[in-house]
């Protein structure tokens, strides 16, 4: 155990001592900063600006959507209907309970809770060198030859790769905070979210609501990290990983779409990949459930995992 | 001296696809012995290491240090090795401390002193802050040496180790080798294709070729074995007087003219009598040099002349 707590210092200190990993994290901060500036100027930050007569804003808008449904409603497209119903319902709860809709900090930083997909590359850089890297320079034949099993080597890495995805992550969320604090005041920081279920607005509390959309984005991170750190374990090459994975990352669900009149679709990760189509949306083919989604989910992660973990302790290290 | 072998190759064999890369190789290293492992490249000097380092699989036959099989018992047999596969590659990223701090932590119980100590020894005090990708080949030599031996191994295995070195870096590694044999017992096993250097630095040399083990010998029985005959070049005013006197001396030696030097292979105790001739032919002579044998040459004698790989 305290050997593998060395293993993965070690692992860390590689990770932070090179320029790259500095450059893509403080690429991810100029981003976020870049975002801040956009959202006060005529970004959605601006238009949702609090002033003092919201609720007379809100009734107008009300009125407005009531036409609108109905309108809809003789057509009859059950999809918008719902959601105008929603927006209806959260804007009477916000009149009700005396909750102006403000955007503040933590619309901005719920909003940029879709940068984990940058975070996701970049951890995939990060899980494609961990291994190659060592192939390419040739370190490799010098970090096998301890008294440590492969296996343990090789997890050390993959450990090392999902704390920095974990650093990367609150990173991510503490830049976001502040910007967004800095750009749209920290106002209304007890604000709770409003959820919507059945029919129904709920309130949640926003830290909450925050931590599962990042938590639903890290799906897609998690398993395009672990399939990036086979194809490194695999087939040893830099390039070769982070192109593959990032060729798949962004076509994925192009691919899915191409092929979703089949019904052997829904075995496909890329199909799984969104857990959000099971709270609101619709999921890819119809009848795939949560569970159903995970399971193909877990089956991924193992084969993936198996496969690197195999290759890596069998195969001879000739570089 | 001891005798107890540190490392031992049990019939080594390894084969990729269908090719036999080595061919059934047994030998032994022992404690307080520098073994020269030589051969030219591309013989299977560097796989043999590979396998006894337990990077690449054995296909057939066995290696153990200590007593303890590579492959059964790798955690034990590795614990027990240090050295340098191919190329010293460290972290060019990181600082030549860091890097042994590195391989430190791998040990698990190393302490900060032991890395200074090792520091000291391969004479890196100067740079030992500074990124490895400052440093020359030579330095990198060192911090790989000093990895090799921060756990204090019982053999320490180096592939090439003066590559990149100058000659006083050469004598100082030598000198560093021949300590750690003598005073800690250490057992060294040494792959080089350079036979000079072989012969100054080791007790034992074993000869490879094409992935046979050809021939084991002491230093001492290599060079009684050694012919004195061997190419010898005159430098002289006049090349074609010199070479009529050669001929005469010499009837049927094939002789090498250059524009101020000749040469032609001969027994060497008769140099003298060369001299005397030119002397007594007015030659003027003012320079003459043995050349060393190289590698090839002596492997074309204790391999029969079937040429190298």
């Amino acid at each position: 155990m305290r050997r593998m707590l060395n293993l993965i210092q070690n692992e860390n200190m590689k990770i932070y001592h090179q320029m790259s990993t500095y450059i893509m994290l403080g690429l991810m901060i100029v981003v976020v900063i870049a975002g801040g500036f956009i959202s006060t100027n005529g970004g959605p930050g601006q238009q949702a600006t609090t002033n003092s007569d919201w609720r007379t804003e809100l009734t107008e808008q009300n009125t407005n959507l009531q036409e609108t449904l109905k309108g809809i409603q003789s057509q009859g497209i059950a999809v918008e209907s719902a959601q105008i119903e929603k927006l209806i319902k959260t804007n009477n709860y916000r009149l009700e309970h005396n909750l102006p809709p403000e955007y503040g900090v933590w619309g901005f930083v719920t909003e940029f809770s879709v940068l984990v997909d940058l975070v996701s590359l970049f951890v995939i850089i990060i899980a494609a060198g961990i291994v190659a890297g060592e192939f390419n320079t040739g370190t490799i034949k010098l970090l096998l030859i301890r008294p440590i099993k492969r296996w343990k080597v090789l997890l050390s890495k993959y450990i090392a790769v999902l704390w920095f995805a974990f650093v990367a992550l609150i990173l991510l969320f503490v830049a976001t905070f502040v910007v967004g604090g800095i750009f749209h005041s920290f106002n209304g920081l007890n604000q709770p979210y409003l959820g919507y279920k059945n029919g129904n607005v709920t309130e949640i509390n926003m830290l909450w609501h925050i931590f599962i959309n990042y938590a639903y984005a890290c799906v897609n991170l998690l398993m395009m990290v672990t399939f990036a750190f086979m194809i490194s374990a695999v087939f040893r090459n830099n390039t070769l990983a982070v192109g593959i994975s990032l060729f798949l990352m962004f076509t994925g669900n192009l691919l899915v779409g191409l092929l979703s009149n089949y019904s052997w679709v829904k075995y496909i990760l890329f199909a799984n990949i969104n857990l959000t189509v099971y709270t609101d949306g619709t999921p890819v083919v119809k009848g795939m459930t949560m569970t159903f989604s995970l399971m193909v989910l877990a089956v991924y992660f193992i084969v993936f995992n198996l496969i690197s973990w195999y290759v890596f302790m069998k195969r001879d290290v000739a570089t | 001296m001891q005798t107890k072998p540190v490392a031992q190759f049990k019939n080594i064999k390894k084969r990729i696809g269908s090719k036999l890369i080595i061919d059934d190789i047994s030998f032994e290293v022992n404690a307080g012995e520098i073994f020269g492992f030589l051969g030219p490249n591309g013989a299977g000097k560097t796989t043999t290491i590979r396998m006894l380092f337990g990077l690449i699989s054995i296909s057939e036959g066995e290696i153990s240090v200590n007593g303890f099989s590579i492959t059964d018992d790798f955690e034990k047999a590795i614990a027990g090795m240090g050295g340098i596969v191919e190329n010293p590659e460290m972290y060019k990223y990181l600082t030549g401390y860091q890097n042994l701090v590195h391989y430190a932590r791998m040990y698990g119980n190393l302490t900060k002193e032991r890395i200074d100590e090792v520091v000291a020894l391969v004479g890196l005090e100067q740079r030992i802050k500074d990124k490895v990708k400052t440093y020359s080949l030579g330095m990198r030599q060192r911090l790989g040496l000093a990895q090799a031996i921060l756990h204090k191994p019982s053999l320490i295995v180096l592939d090439e180790p003066t590559n990149g070195l100058d000659p006083a870096g050469i004598h100082e590694f030598r000198m560093h080798l021949r300590q750690l044999a003598e005073k800690e017992n250490v057992a060294v096993l040494v792959s080089s294709h350079l036979l000079g250097e072989m012969e100054l630095m080791c007790d034992r040399i074993g000869i490879i070729q094409n992935g046979k083990l050809v021939d084991i010998q002491t230093v001492n029985d290599f060079l009684a074995k050694d012919e004195v005959v061997m190419r010898v070049t005159f430098t002289v005013d006049d090349v074609i007087k010199a070479k009529a006197c050669l001929n005469k001396l010499y009837k049927d030696q094939d002789t090498i003219v250059k524009e101020t030097s000749i040469s032609i292979l001969m027994d060497t105790v008769r140099i003298p009598d060369i001299v005397t001739a030119f002397v007594h032919e007015e030659i003027r002579v003012s320079g003459i040099d043995k050349e060393t044998q190289t590698l090839e040459d002596k492997f074309l004698k204790i391999t029969g002349g079937s040429g190298i790989a």
